[in-house]
């Protein structure tokens, strides 16, 4: 009597033992990666309605983040300037240019121009600017070198995981209070920016024999601190 | 054999599918899960069709204030700068108080918001007058002899409504900062592109040297 199965099939039951689990990780390990912000949201680089440079502006120019984003210190969102503010230098500089139309347009007329949105948090994440700012923690860090971008993208992928690893361990990410709007704080190239306003913390002004030496920034030990920064790691810290 | 070259084609395509992660792209982020992300719901400065106007933010019906002090601004001193007697005050308001904080915060608010075209030593040579063919109408050297005689009051009266080309910074700096910006112009004034003064008095002290204000005060500004 032949056989009523073929001899591959002695073969299944060993298949669906090994890549049935191998394919379950996989799938696993494909929707934890590609599905997650790092990689749907990173990178995300609108066309805004004025072709406004925040590397000119913002780099070049070095005008502060606060000269526009005027709330962020006092407000939980950091408004989007109304075109008067443009109006304040380009009502003087460049005033016949098409490319500031839209932002003239708005200043006559008061109809918004229609900027999109490059940062979103879900809509069930409770964020508040200020007190990120107020606990020394650079704009840099989470909307990165915005003063090098001609047009902004988002930099870091606004995730939850990535919030937490933060508040779970802020240090590396806290500053000096007056350094929070400079953009290449803690940047390698311009690290005498950064000793000089560690050496003016510290109530120092000799130069020379700190130089060489790495120093680091303790926000425990600054003086300008009134109180340390206590950031929530509890569920209802941003979930309210 | 062909599980080897599946195998391949998934580490590869993997590794490709890896390296795009972070490059720019101008379509709305994709969120595969959705979890509730984008709920009805309005944020700050966001769209909302419902309204004529197309914002989720309403502006106060015409000819209404909402109460409290912000916001009805009853302090003639604090927020418009002027006595009972309706002239520029040379003083700063009683709820603020002449330190060397005030100094360090008007020192920090003035770099902000005034230095970009004033510059910060105030002589009117902001990077902003450098740039994209220069101002048709130089920013003012605050350090000349006709601003040097004015009060503090009309430094705030000129950031709160503007003066010829300048245009009015209200909106962007809260009151209490205009008199710190005011109390730090007439600091610079005094003591030029130095800083001379004694960071344990603030500035009463020192702007005592100056020939002080009263010709200022007849005329607003």
């Amino acid at each position: 009597m032949p056989a009523i199965f073929p001899r591959w099939t002695n073969k299944i039951p060993l298949a669906l033992g090994v890549l049935g689990p191998l394919a379950g990780v996989g799938l696993v390990l494909f929707v934890w990666v590609y599905f997650s912000p790092s990689f749907t949201d990173v990178g995300y680089r609108p066309e805004q309605p004025v072709p406004f440079s925040h590397k000119l502006h913002a780099g070049e120019m070095g005008l502060d983040c606060r000269y526009c984003h005027n709330t962020v210190e006092r407000a939980a969102h950091a408004a989007i300037p109304p075109a008067a503010t443009c109006m304040n230098c380009h009502s003087q500089v460049k005033i016949d240019s098409p490319k500031l139309a839209p932002v003239r347009r708005s200043y006559n007329t008061g109809e918004p121009v229609p900027w999109v949105r490059v940062h979103q948090l879900p809509d069930f994440a409770y964020f508040d600017h200020s007190p990120h700012i107020a606990a020394g923690v650079g704009c840099a860090s989470c909307h990165g070198r915005i003063d090098t971008m001609t047009v902004v993208a988002m930099d870091q992928p606004l995730s939850m995981g990535w919030c937490l690893d933060c508040h779970r361990n802020p240090e590396p990410h806290l500053r000096p209070l007056d350094q929070v709007t400079n953009m290449s704080w803690g940047d390698s190239e311009t690290e005498d920016t950064m000793i000089d306003a560690l050496r003016k913390l510290a109530g120092t002004s000799a130069p020379a024999e700190t130089a060489g030496e790495q120093q680091t920034y303790n926000y425990r030990e600054d003086p300008e601190r009134t109180r340390l920064p206590e950031p929530p790691v509890a569920c209802s810290g941003c979930h309210r | 054999m062909k599980l080897r070259s599946s195998l391949l084609t998934a580490v590869g395509s993997t590794a490709l599918a890896a390296g795009c992660q972070g490059n720019p792209f101008p379509d709305p982020p994709v969120h595969i899960i959705q979890n509730m992300d984008f709920q009805q719901r309005y944020e700050a400065q966001e769209r909302n069709d419902l309204f004529e106007d197309g914002r989720a933010m309403r502006r106060p019906v015409e000819g209404t204030v909402a109460r409290g002090e912000v916001h009805l601004k009853e302090n003639d001193h604090l927020y418009r700068g002027r006595g009972p007697d309706g002239r520029l005050v040379d003083a700063l308001p009683s709820n603020i108080v002449d330190s060397a904080a005030l100094l360090a915060r008007g020192e920090e608010r003035f770099n902000i918001y005034c230095s970009p075209c004033h510059d910060k030593a105030a002589t009117g040579h902001g990077i902003a007058t450098t740039r994209g063919g220069g101002f048709q109408v130089q920013p003012a050297s605050l350090h000349q002899d006709r601003l040097r005689a004015m009060p503090l009051g009309y430094f705030f009266d000129v950031i709160t409504n503007g003066k010829g080309t300048m245009l009015s910074y209200a909106a962007q700096i809260p009151a209490e900062d205009r008199w710190a910006i005011a109390a730090w112009v007439r600091t610079l004034q005094t003591h030029g592109k130095t800083k001379g003064w004694d960071e344990t008095t603030g500035m009463t002290t020192v702007a005592a040297a100056e020939p002080a204000a009263e010709n200022g005060a007849q005329k607003d500004g």
